[in-house]
């Protein structure tokens, strides 16, 4: 019924044009950041938005995920500086918003209540939320693929091109997660 | 059914995944602006090729120095014992000259006089600079050496103390 996590390994997708497009891209705009324009920031911020809001939402309370982008991306203003590779960007926002994530819950571990801060106003939102929280519970390696892809709409290539993840890893997890996920919502019984 | 659909969304669509993009969306980064306050500024990337540049420069002139004063040292003796002045003509008494009956009357500090005079061939004569000279470039390469040495036990007590941990490991392994 589905390929399997070997035939997937075998037959890596070929990388998209974008990707390399989008790596000098950034490398340009953080060399322009690194020089002193203000503006080439805020472009990176348009592109990685997307990401760090995905990588935040697959771990903290919906309420928390904007100002959580925000901070990040201060944080990121901060220490460019430090950041060896220019076209490695990507991986590093990434790892600075899973590391935000681990600290938000160090910080708030007994003043958060997860559960409802999900609930959404309308029919819809509530259903988002409900399989926001389904995912969330999947294991790590998946949910944050699944979010980056249903949520925020990133085909895979786009996702590994943006975390740093090879292409071969994310199609499994993203087929893995997705198998785990159906199994929840109960689509194998046709619901 | 290929997975193609969710893995780059082309191929056959998937109405499943189809669904929950469309449920999920609704969750989807929503842009809002960046606000970089004022007095925020981006700390300079520190570039330290210049210091790395000049420290190795240093440390290569040193190093050729101390080569060229060690070469200097032994490229000395060779053209010092070319230099070395031919013996003097002594008065020497050769085994062959028949005894007379003069020779008797040779104070004997005269004959050690003779004696002491001949110069030998394989040691160099040197200068009082020379000396002076020589002595201070064997000076240098004696630090240099002790400097070495130091380096050396300074590396092999870090190493042995660095893990011991690992030290026991690689006991147990070797035993």
């Amino acid at each position: 019924m589905y390929a399997t996590a070997d035939m997937l390994l075998t037959s890596p997708a070929p990388a998209a044009p974008e990707q390399s497009h989008e790596t000098a891209i950034e490398v340009v705009l953080v060399k322009a950041v690194l020089e002193g324009d203000r503006d080439g920031f805020t472009r990176l911020y348009d592109l990685y938005a997307p990401l760090v809001h995905g990588i935040l939402l697959a771990r903290v309370p919906r309420a928390e995920v904007d100002d959580l982008v925000q901070d990040i991306f201060l944080h990121a203003f901060k220490k460019l500086h430090t950041l060896r590779e220019s076209s490695s960007f990507g991986p590093w926002i990434a790892m600075i918003a899973r590391n935000r994530a681990v600290d938000f819950y160090r910080r708030s571990r007994e003043t958060v209540e997860i559960n409802d801060e999900l609930r959404g106003s309308n029919t819809q939102d509530s259903r988002a939320t409900e399989i926001l929280e389904l995912i969330r519970n999947l294991p790590e390696a998946y949910r944050e693929t699944l979010v980056l892809r249903l949520v925020e709409g990133m085909t895979g290539p786009e996702i590994a091109a943006r975390t740093g993840l090879t292409a071969a890893s994310v199609r499994v997890n993203l087929h893995r997660g997705m198998k785990l996920l159906r199994e929840q919502l109960g689509f194998m019984e046709g619901l | 059914m290929n997975d193609d659909y969710l893995w780059d969304k082309t191929g056959e669509p998937d109405p499943q995944v189809q669904e929950l993009e469309e449920i999920l969306g609704s969750l989807r980064y929503q842009p809002k602006p960046l606000q970089i306050p004022n007095e925020l500024r981006l700390p300079q990337r520190r570039n330290y090729f210049p210091w790395v540049a000049i420290a190795a420069g240093v440390s290569l002139a040193i190093l050729a120095g101390g080569i060229w004063l060690s070469t200097r040292s032994h490229g000395d003796a060779p053209q010092r014992q070319a230099e070395v002045t031919p013996p003097a003509p002594v008065k020497e008494v050769t085994p062959s000259a028949p005894k007379t009956p003069e020779r008797k009357n040779e104070s004997p500090e005269e004959v050690v006089a003779v004696h002491k005079h001949r110069p030998r061939a394989s040691v160099p004569v040197l200068s009082k600079r020379e000396r002076e000279e020589a002595l201070m470039a064997k000076e240098q390469v004696m630090l240099a050496l002790r400097l070495t040495t130091e380096k050396l036990s300074l590396v092999h007590k870090k190493t042995q103390n660095t893990n011991p941990a690992n030290q026991i490991k690689n006991q147990h392994r070797v035993g």
